[in-house]
This record gives structure tokens, C-alpha cells and sequence, in this order.
């Protein structure tokens, strides 16, 4: 088992129940008497088209989730289909509507606790509204800090809350349907209540998002995703369904709307009648009708808590997510180095959550935001999963595709209902008069009225586009697919994974030739393959200055880019490669280099090195670690001869020969370690671009004595050939030696290789996330030899697991 | 009993919690190292929930982590000491790094002792105490020498 499946910890079951315990929270237990206050019995039908909008959402989300299984969910997918523009509506979206949901379910919580539970406690009756605001406070402030300090929740935890609460609904339902509740005039509002009505009963149907931003922790996504989340809606909407069928039927419609905890009161009504049948102990009708609405009361607090809980952990996701697109600050998702929380995100969070308990615009208007946000939010990714599947990006390959029958009409009527439904719930159709008090009277109304929660979305997504704007439009890197949905490039399409690419990232003219033409040579080794080199040059500009702004002061510095990459022009041109370039201006040189690897699908990047991981020297305007180690293709670092050795001078390959006529003198280290074998290719490949006779290859190998008994001299002509046999070097083209040494290997290397002109390593290896380079090996020989180093990895592979390093590290 | 000190450095296990945790660790198990030749594999957990919802994102985690072994590595700099560097994934971080001490037959698990209050380690779990009662491998506790 890798690690990578060890951190996928969540089956069918868990991803499941994580869905539940989102899903059936405050929104079952508070929502019945404001739903039956605005559609009568017909909001049950409110209730299951919500569940189908969110069944149409979770198709879509579910092949987004598995083709880029990403935190961040809804928002990850948009931005990188829409880009930053409505990467920031969605993000800030997202975040907004799990605040409003947390309060929300805040403020449920209260009504249970106080007037609830009020009629048990005499101390907790009789608190009014203010007590209710204080319970909701004083809850949303426990549970931020319940995730501030990280206090350990377990599963099991999870899974007792999530069962209790279905088995208290299923008796809620079973009892209910049993005491034969009658419907008394099903839609007294009239269908567009019911539409609009869907709009404040979404809210509780946003937990199953819940589900994709776990994509990254789930088994076998292809099936266990969408099969949860499928299951995640369908359950809840039958429930939510059922419990509203019970409780129109159960109450007067005036008793249902003005109850502050519908489902208890409906329990102590429907229950009653059941006395009689409840064997060994005789219980009078009102004894069981209460003992069934505090069960219900205690469920619904369980529910409001862990729904609030998962929205605060949620919204600190989203911050997350949009912090490393740069929409957002990186500040706010510093680690607790003690907690280990994302402290600050879920500090802003709670205190958001606070603020808008204490304002107090009412349950009804916080569910409907949280809704409405959501629904924006679920529109945008429909249109996400189009826009995908018609760019069709290198990286994007869902394991879960929306089956052929049902694409692409799901993304559309999903994309649609929620637009339908956002309509519905911003306006009244009232004509407005455009008058005030006597003080104007414009003499004209609008035919429409717009609703409190339409006003506080608008301004919510508003927020978002200023936001873009003036914040992240500078920043957020990536681009949108929309281009490329509406007219596929020919391009991507023909040569996008074919063609052999070296990406060159330049910066000094000094290391510019060396550095063309290791690239060159790698080229030429495929040049069935229409290989070419893109050289890039970065030029990096401070954060508080805009890039438009810089590059105009800065012509000096667009003048030296012009020529660093003429000059590469130049020296392709020698070789005999094709050669683009490529002129950036960016914040970071790192960030725009590995983004131009991705865009190019680059085959490998040379990059140059100064020999030293430690000197925080900038090779290319900035650390060549990020790259390094986040490169997904084979990276090649080359580090030049310092000083000692004479350079060759020239830029055709006939002038590789050192420069006093000799051979050049090349020595590969044939190590045991997973990339030794590219280090020799790399050196088989200048070799082959050479003109014959101009370089010689030495195949190293340094064993330690060992043990009597032991064979060195074998083990190490064993490595070299499993070396040989894994590069393009032949046997007879190449001197193999093995040196056993009674000393420290590390230096009896550094000795050996001492007469070459240039030494091959391979990178050491590696940890399971950060692919460094860098053991002690090749970074004392970059430190100490004075010839030329070229180190080099292969792509990025799978993480190895501590046993695969066992196995590498016995065999050693 | 100095070549004993030295066997237990040969290979150890250094579970590193935060940047400045693993830069205490490294200064103080430097000095050991070098003497006895010895390699160190760093070990982060990343702790799971097991079902409910992880308190941040295994990706958010996973950065966190590589900021770490980063510092790690800063702090060593230029001593000539193996380094490894693996993040694991558990529910129980103390239990996890005593597994991964076996998988590597390391010679040892050697931290510096991270002060917090009782009541955080009651709510957060004590892991430097799980790690002394249930390791079957030697636990080494050095001096926060800073």
C-alpha cells in the first residue's frame, strides 16, 4: 500500500455518512415550519425539486471531483474552468454561504436549546429571542474553537451522531405516518411560492458538497464519489419529503409556521395516540408525545452542531484553496505550528458566523443567502464540466464521466433549474413604485419588487467581481478554458503530448550555451519525436508594483531578455534544434517557470545550477527549489565548471572537445538509486549529439569494503550493468570501473572523479511528497568538484511508501 | 557505552511536528549523528479523522509538511549527515510513528520535547507519552539545546 492510499481513508460508508452528517442538520429540523409558512404542504414538493437540483449538481460535481481531486471543491473546479473572474465570485460565494449557513444552523441550535428544551429545564424557559442569539453565540464561539485548538473528533464519533439522527427520523416518519396525518389544502400559495420556496430550503441540501472536497481522501473515487454522493441526497430529500408530508399533515397550519421547533412539537402530537401500545409499562398520551419531542430535541441539536461544525472546516477549505491561487491571501491559511489548524481561516470564519447571529436578519434569510450562494455556486460548475469536456485539458481525466445518455443535459437543466430558482427567490411579483415617504415619487413602479435575500446575494457576488478587480485579477495566474471550449486549438489537440519538448528557463548569458546544449542534445536524442527547446527568461517584479507598471520602468531589463534570447536563437541555430522562446513577466520566476512546464507538457527542464543548495543564491531571479521539486517532468540540473578548466568555446557541436584538443572527459556515478539510470542517459545523449571522438564516458561505481566474505567488485559491476542496461549507453562505447574503498564513500566519489571534466549523478532519493534532489552525494560533489555537474531525476513518479525505501535502502 | 550511544544513531526515526520542532530536533541530534555516521528519516504524520471531517485538507497538510523538512534541511545546511524525509498518514499520530519505526528498523526515535500545557495535550493528544509507553524500540529524548 503507498501512502497515497493510505491517505485515502474514506470507503463508500464514510464518504457516505460525512454527506449525512452535513446534509441532515439544522435544515430537517428547523426548516418544516418556515417551508409550510410559505407553500403550505405543497413545500414538500419544494423539498424534492431542491433534491433533484442537487442530484443534477452532484453528477456534475462528481466527474469534477474525480478528474481534478483537489481541496477546494465547487470553487477549484470553476476557476480553473472559468477562471479567476469566477473563481472569485464562487470562492468568496462558497465562503459566504457556509457562514450564513453556520449561523443559521446557530440559531436552530438555540431554538431547540432554549425553547425546546425549556419546557423540560424550567431554568432554560422563558429566555426569549435574546436567549436563543446568546445560545447561538456561545455555540458558534465553542466550535471555532473547537477547531482552532484541533481537538480530535474521531469517526466513530461521526458515525454514532449521523446513525442516531437517521433512527430518530425514521421513528419520527414511521410513528408519524401511522397516527394517519390528513393534508388539509395542499398548495394555498400557489406555484411560484413553491419554486421560490425551493430557494430557502437549499440550504440544506449543500452538505453533499462536502463529499467532493474529500475527493482527495476517498477509495476508488470513480465509484465510491458519485455512488455517495448520490446516496448522500437521495436519502435526506425522501426524509425531508416525508417529515413534511408528517408535519403538515400533523399540525394546523397556523400551530406548524409559528413553532420554533417544528419537528418536536409535531413528535409530541403524532406520538401520543401510541401509548396504548407500548408494551410493559402503561405511559399516558401526553407522557410519550413528550418523551418523543425531547428525543427529537436532542437530535436536533446533535444535527445543528455537527452541520455547523462541517461548514466552519469547509470554509477554511475554500480559503485554503483560494489562497494558493492567489485570490486570496496566503495569510490567512498559515498551520498552527501546535494545533496544526489552518487557525487564522477558521478564526475569520467563526467571527463572520458571530457577527452575523448577533445582527439578527432572521433564520429565514440567513438559510436563504447560504442558499442562494450555493445555487450561484452549483450553476457555475455545470458550466464548469462543459467547458471542460470541450477544452479538454491535458490534466483533466475524470475516473467518473457523466454517462453519454445524460450529457450534456444535465449540466444544462441543472444549470438552469438553479438559475430558475435564483430568480424566483429575488423577487416578489409585486410592482415596486419608485417613491419614498414624500420625499420622491418618481411617478413609475417596477413590476417587480426585489427580495432581502436577492439584494444580500447580488451583493455577495458583486463583492466578488470588485474583489477580482481590485485584488486578485493582478495576482491569480491561471487563465481560463472558456477559449479553448469554444474553439478547441488544433494545436493541443495535434502535438500537445507527441512531441518531444526541453524546457531551458535562461537568465545568464555566462550558462546560456552549456545549459542549449545539454537541452539540444536530449532534443536531438528525439528528434523522431519533433523535438524543440523553449527557452524561457522571467522577469520578476515586486509584489506592490503592477506588471504593467514595471515593465515600463524597466526597459533596461526587457532590452537584456530581448538579447538573452536572440542570442539563444543564435546558438539553436548552430546546434541544429528548433528553438522557441518564450518572454515572461511574472511575480515569481519559479511559479511562471513550472506554469510554462504544464502549458508546454514539457518531456524534461535544464535548468542551471550554482552547485549549493544552501546559498540562497537566485539562479534564475529566484530559488530553483520550487521548481526542483515540483517539476512533474525530468529535470536536469547543470552546474559549470568553475574556474579550474578551460570552457569550450564555441557554439556548433564540433567545438564541444575541451579546449586543449583532448577528449572531453565524462563520468557517469552508476549508483543504486532510482534516477542513476537517467543520469547516464543524460550523458549517453551529449555523447551521441557529439562528433565521434570528441568525448569519452566512464561508468563509476564506489562500493564500501563491507564484510569479509562480501564481493564489491561484483555487486558494483552488477550495478553498472543494470546502468547500461537502462540507459542508451553500450558497453562498448563506455569505460566501467569499481572502486572499493575502506573509507567514507562519499569522499573516496569526490577522489575518483577528480581528473573528469564533467560528472553525471543521479538525484538521490527522494521523500514521498517534496521530490528534492538533494541527498548528501550530489550535493557534496556540487560543492567540491570543480568540473562541470549535471544531476538529473526522471518525471515525477508515484510516492514511494516507507517499505519501498526499506527495500531500497537493504539493497544498498 | 560510547560505541553503544553510537549504534543507536546509526539509523533513526525523527517525527517532526512544526518548522521549529524539527529544527530543535535536527540541532540536537546532529552532533550524535555525525559521530556515529548515522542516516535520519524525518517523519511528519498527517493525522485522519478515520470518517468524520479532517480539520484542514491533506493537501493544505501535505505543504505544511514540506515546510518543515525544508527547515529541517535549512537547519542542517552544510553537515554532511543523511537526511530522508517521509510524511505518513494515521489516525493515531504516536502509533503511526511507532509503525513507521518498525518498517524502517530504525535504530531509534529521537525528538526534542515540545512544551504545551497539560489541558492542550489532553485535547490534542500527547504524543511524546505514546510514544514512551508504547515504542519497542529505544526513545531517545534530547535537550532543546536553544
Amino acid at each position: 500500500m503507498t501512502d497515497q492510499e493510505l491517505a485515502r481513508d474514506l470507503g463508500f460508508l464514510e464518504a457516505y455518512t460525512i454527506g449525512l452528517g452535513t446534509m441532515i442538520g439544522a435544515g430537517i429540523f428547523v426548516l418544516p415550519s418556515i417551508a409550510a409558512e410559505q407553500a403550505g404542504p405543497a413545500s414538500m414538493v419544494s423539498f424534492f425539486l431542491g433534491g433533484i437540483i442537487s442530484l443534477l449538481a452532484a453528477l456534475s460535481l462528481s466527474e469534477l471531483a474525480t478528474g481534478m481531486p483537489k481541496a477546494g471543491g465547487s470553487y477549484y473546479y470553476v476557476n480553473r474552468a472559468l477562471g479567476p473572474f469566477f473563481g472569485s465570485i464562487v470562492g468568496l460565494g462558497m465562503w459566504a454561504g457556509l457562514t450564513f449557513a453556520s449561523a443559521f444552523y446557530m440559531i436552530g441550535f438555540g431554538q431547540y436549546l432554549l425553547p425546546g428544551l425549556g419546557d423540560y429545564i424550567g431554568l432554560l424557559a422563558g429566555w426569549g429571542d435574546l436567549g436563543i442569539t446568546v445560545a447561538a453565540l456561545v455555540m458558534a464561539a465553542f466550535l471555532t474553537g473547537v477547531n482552532y485548538y484541533g481537538v480530535k473528533e474521531t469517526g466513530a464519533l461521526q458515525n454514532v451522531i449521523v446513525l442516531t439522527l437517521v433512527g430518530l427520523i425514521v421513528a419520527f416518519l414511521g410513528l408519524g405516518f401511522l397516527s394517519d396525518p390528513t393534508i388539509g389544502e395542499f398548495n394555498p400559495q400557489g406555484w411560484p411560492s413553491v419554486a421560490a420556496t425551493i430557494g430557502t430550503v437549499y440550504v440544506t441540501f449543500i452538505g453533499f458538497e462536502v463529499i467532493a472536497t474529500s475527493a482527495e481522501e476517498i477509495k476508488n473515487p470513480s465509484r465510491n464519489l458519485p455512488l455517495a454522493m448520490i446516496a448522500a441526497v437521495v436519502t435526506p430529500t425522501l426524509m425531508y419529503v416525508g417529515v413534511m408530508y408528517v408535519s403538515t399533515g400533523t399540525l394546523t397550519p397556523s400551530a406548524l409556521q409559528d413553532s420554533q421547533v417544528p419537528v418536536a412539537d409535531v413528535a409530541r402530537e403524532a406520538f401520543g395516540p401510541f401509548a396504548s401500545a407500548v408494551p410493559f409499562v402503561s405511559v399516558t398520551p401526553g407522557a410519550l408525545g413528550s418523551f418523543g419531542a425531547l428525543l427529537m430535541i436532542v437530535g436536533a441539536v446533535l444535527a445543528t452542531v455537527s452541520s455547523a461544525n462541517a461548514s466552519i472546516l469547509s470554509a477554511a477549505r475554500v480559503n485554503f484553496a483560494m489562497g494558493r491561487d492567489r485570490i486570496l491571501t496566503n495569510w490567512l491559511n498559515e498551520v498552527h505550528s501546535q494545533f496544526r489548524t489552518p487557525y487564522r481561516a477558521i478564526t475569520g470564519t467563526g467571527i463572520i458566523t458571530l457577527l452575523l447571529i448577533a445582527v439578527g436578519v432572521g433564520i429565514d434569510t440567513l438559510a436563504e443567502v447560504a442558499s442562494f450562494m450555493y445555487l450561484v455556486t452549483y450553476a457555475l460548475v455545470h458550466v464548469g464540466v462543459v467547458v471542460l469536456r470541450r477544452a479538454d485539458p491535458d490534466a483533466y481525466e475524470p475516473s467518473f464521466r457523466i454517462p453519454s445518455v445524460l450529457y450534456p443535459i444535465t449540466p444544462i437543466v441543472g444549470g438552469a433549474a438553479c438559475l430558475v430558482v435564483l430568480f424566483q427567490m429575488s423577487i416578489r411579483w409585486e410592482p415596486l413604485p419608485l417613491a419614498y415617504e414624500g420625499l420622491f415619487d418618481l411617478g413609475v413602479s417596477l413590476p417587480v419588487t426585489p427580495t432581502l435575500v436577492g439584494l444580500i446575494g447580488t451583493l455577495i457576488v458583486v463583492v466578488g467581481i470588485v474583489w477580482y478587480f481590485v485584488y486578485a485579477k493582478e495576482r491569480a495566474p491561471s487563465q481560463s478554458l472558456v477559449g479553448e471550449a469554444i474553439a478547441p486549438s488544433e494545436a493541443a489537440a495535434s502535438d500537445g503530448a507527441d512531441r518531444y519538448r526541453v524546457v531551458a528557463p535562461l537568465s545568464n548569458p555566462a550558462t546560456e550555451r552549456d545549459l542549449l546544449r545539454w537541452a539540444a542534445a536530449s532534443a536531438h536524442a528525439h528528434e523522431d519525436e519533433n523535438a524543440e527547446i523553449i527557452a524561457v527568461n522571467v522577469i520578476e517584479v515586486p509584489q506592490q508594483t503592477s506588471l504593467a507598471q514595471d515593465v515600463q520602468f524597466e526597459e533596461e531589463r526587457v532590452a537584456q531578455q530581448q538579447e538573452l534570447l536572440d542570442t539563444a536563437r543564435d546558438i539553436a541555430a548552430d546546434l541544429e534544434v528548433g528553438l522557441r522562446t518564450r518572454a515572461i513577466v511574472a511575480r515569481s520566476a519559479s511559479d511562471a517557470i513550472l506554469d510554462v512546464l504544464d502549458e508546454e507538457n514539457a518531456d524534461q527542464v535544464v535548468l542551471g545550477w550554482t552547485g549549493s543548495r544552501s546559498t540562497r543564491e537566485h539562479i534564475l531571479g529566484s530559488n530553483i527549489d520550487p521548481i526542483v521539486e515540483h517539476a512533474p517532468c525530468e529535470t536536469t540540473l547543470l552546474k559549470l565548471a568553475s574556474g579550474r578548466r578551460d570552457e569550450p568555446a564555441g557554439d556548433s557541436w564540433d567545438a564541444t572537445a575541451s579546449g586543449d584538443g583532448t577528449p572531453e572527459e565524462i563520468v557517469v556515478l552508476a549508483g543504486t538509486g532510482p534516477h542513476a539510470p537517467v543520469a547516464a542517459q543524460r550523458a549517453a545523449e551529449y555523447v551521441q549529439a557529439s562528433p565521434p571522438g570528441s568525448t569519452a564516458v566512464s561508468l563509476l561505481n564506489v562500493q564500501s569494503a563491507g564484510e569479509e566474505g562480501d564481493d564489491p567488485e561484483a555487486e558494483g559491476t552488477a550495478i553498472i550493468e543494470d546502468i547500461l542496461a537502462g540507459s542508451a549507453l553500450s558497453a562498448d562505447e563506455c569505460v566501467t570501473d569499481v572502486v572499493v574503498t575502506e573509507d567514507d564513500v562519499r569522499d573516496a566519489i569526490l577522489e575518483a572523479i577528480e581528473p573528469y571534466d564533467t560528472v553525471c549523478v543521479g538525484a538521490t532519493r527522494t521523500g514521498a511528497v517534496s521530490q528534492a534532489l538533494f541527498g548528501s552525494i550530489p550535493e557534496a560533489i556540487g560543492e567540491q568538484f570543480d568540473g562541470r555537474v549535471v544531476m538529473a531525476r526522471g518525471a515525477e513518479e508515484a510516492p514511494r511508501s516507507v517499505r519501498d525505501a526499506i527495500v531500497e535502502r537493504l539493497a544498498d | 557505552m560510547a560505541e553503544m550511544g553510537e549504534e543507536l544513531f546509526t539509523n533513526v526515526l525523527v517525527p517532526v511536528a512544526s518548522e521549529d520542532d524539527a529544527r530543535a530536533s535536527i540541532r540536537a541530534a546532529l552532533p550524535y549523528l555525525a559521530a556515529a555516521g548515522g542516516t535520519a528519516t524525518l517523519v511528519h504524520v498527517i493525522e485522519k479523522a478515520g470518517g468524520a471531517p479532517d480539520k484542514a485538507s491533506v493537501e493544505q497538510r501535505e505543504e505544511y509538511a514540506a515546510e518543515i523538512f525544508d527547515a529541517a534541511w535549512e537547519e542542517a545546511d552544510d553537515a554532511l549527515v543523511e537526511l530522508h524525509r517521509e510524511i505518513i498518514y494515521g489516525t493515531d499520530v504516536a502509533e503511526s510513528i511507532i509503525d513507521a519505526g518498525d518498517e524502517l528498523d530504525a535504530s531509534a526515535i529521537v525528538f526534542t520535547p515540545r512544551g504545551s500545557s497539560r489541558w492542550v495535550k489532553l485535547l490534542t493528544g500527547d504524543v511524546a507519552l505514546g510514544l514512551v509507553e508504547h515504542s519497542d524500540r529505544p526513545v531517545i529524548v534530547l535537550p532543546d539545546e536553544a
